[in-house]
């Protein structure tokens, strides 16, 4: 099938580069991490431009390799012995800061805290505003799965809103 | 209750989960790296063309040492061959000399002895 679309790299890395880093920054919890991941990534994509057959693929294979770049980075790490959750939420304790809303930076710290499919799956449908259906596409995961995540993930940072956050929960 | 509290949370969540904006001079920093990349690639793509190079001029080099070898190898058997032929016929012409010599001589005896028996007649 022809068409119009020209892959340019420039303009996509302009277009794509905070989704990218958003959730490589929200998967590690890592700022320089994931700005280290957010440079492969569009290395990669660079390499596989040919490939790219319009700005809606480009953006599916962006979601798709950022995530799952993010899992072998947490995975790596794991390897190494690092106490990965500590480390999250020490540098999610210094980047919260940054965030305008104090309630949406709690929670983002909350969400560190999640299992790292349960996160991802949050991520996705949350930042990125993907049906569960997009979600299983973009993770390789059974769409029964992904609604488990969802389900699951939304319920145990409900809990631990609740419990660590109750004067911003009755506020709301 | 607990529906529209769920609602409520997912809105929250959602606007905690915005996204954040790119470091300053990321795109930079991947254009620079872009950049470093391709002219590795390009050193690496010389470098290969280097080898097959002299890969090539091996192969050549080589080529040429065996069927220079094959050659000196066909000369000297060619050679051997002549050397051969040539004992051959000079082992079969002094073969023949010699019976001619051998005939000649018992000649000269038989005619030696009948000339002396003539004499003592």
């Amino acid at each position: 099938m022809a068409s119009d679309w020209q892959p340019d790299f420039e303009a996509l890395v302009d277009e794509h580069q905070s989704m990218v880093f958003s959730l490589a920054m929200r998967m590690t919890g890592d700022r320089g991490l994931a700005e280290e991941i957010a440079q492969d990534v569009f290395l990669e994509l660079d390499k596989h431009l040919r490939r790219i057959e319009s700005a809606e693929h480009a953006r599916f294979w962006l979601r798709r390799v950022t995530m799952s770049r993010s899992a072998d980075a947490l995975r790596r790490r794991k390897v190494r012995g690092i106490p990965l959750w500590v480390r999250i939420e020490e540098n999610q304790a210094v980047q919260v800061e940054e965030q305008s809303s104090p309630l949406g930076a709690r929670l983002e710290r909350l969400l560190s805290t999640l299992p790292e499919a349960q996160r991802a799956a949050l991520v996705l449908r949350y930042q990125e505003d993907l049906t569960p259906e997009e979600i299983a596409a973009a993770l390789g995961t059974p769409l029964a799965t992904v609604k488990s995540h969802l389900q699951r993930g939304l319920m145990l940072l409900r809990a631990k809103a609740a419990s660590h956050l109750k004067e911003y929960v009755r506020g709301t | 209750m607990e529906l529209e509290g769920m609602e409520e949370f997912e809105r929250e969540l959602k606007q905690a989960l915005e996204r954040m904006p790119a470091p300053p001079g990321l795109k930079h920093r991947l254009m620079v790296k872009k950049q470093e990349q391709f002219a590795m690639r390009r050193r690496r793509v010389v470098w290969w063309q280097r080898l097959a190079v002299a890969a090539a001029l091996i192969c050549m080099l080589a080529g040429a040492w065996t069927w220079r070898n094959a050659e000196q190898r066909r000369e000297g058997e060619e050679a051997r061959r002549q050397v051969i032929l040539a004992l051959r016929i000079t082992s079969r012409a002094l073969n023949q000399m010699q019976s001619q010599l051998a005939a000649h001589n018992q000649d000269v005896q038989s005619q030696t002895r009948t000339g002396s028996l003539n004499e003592q007649e």
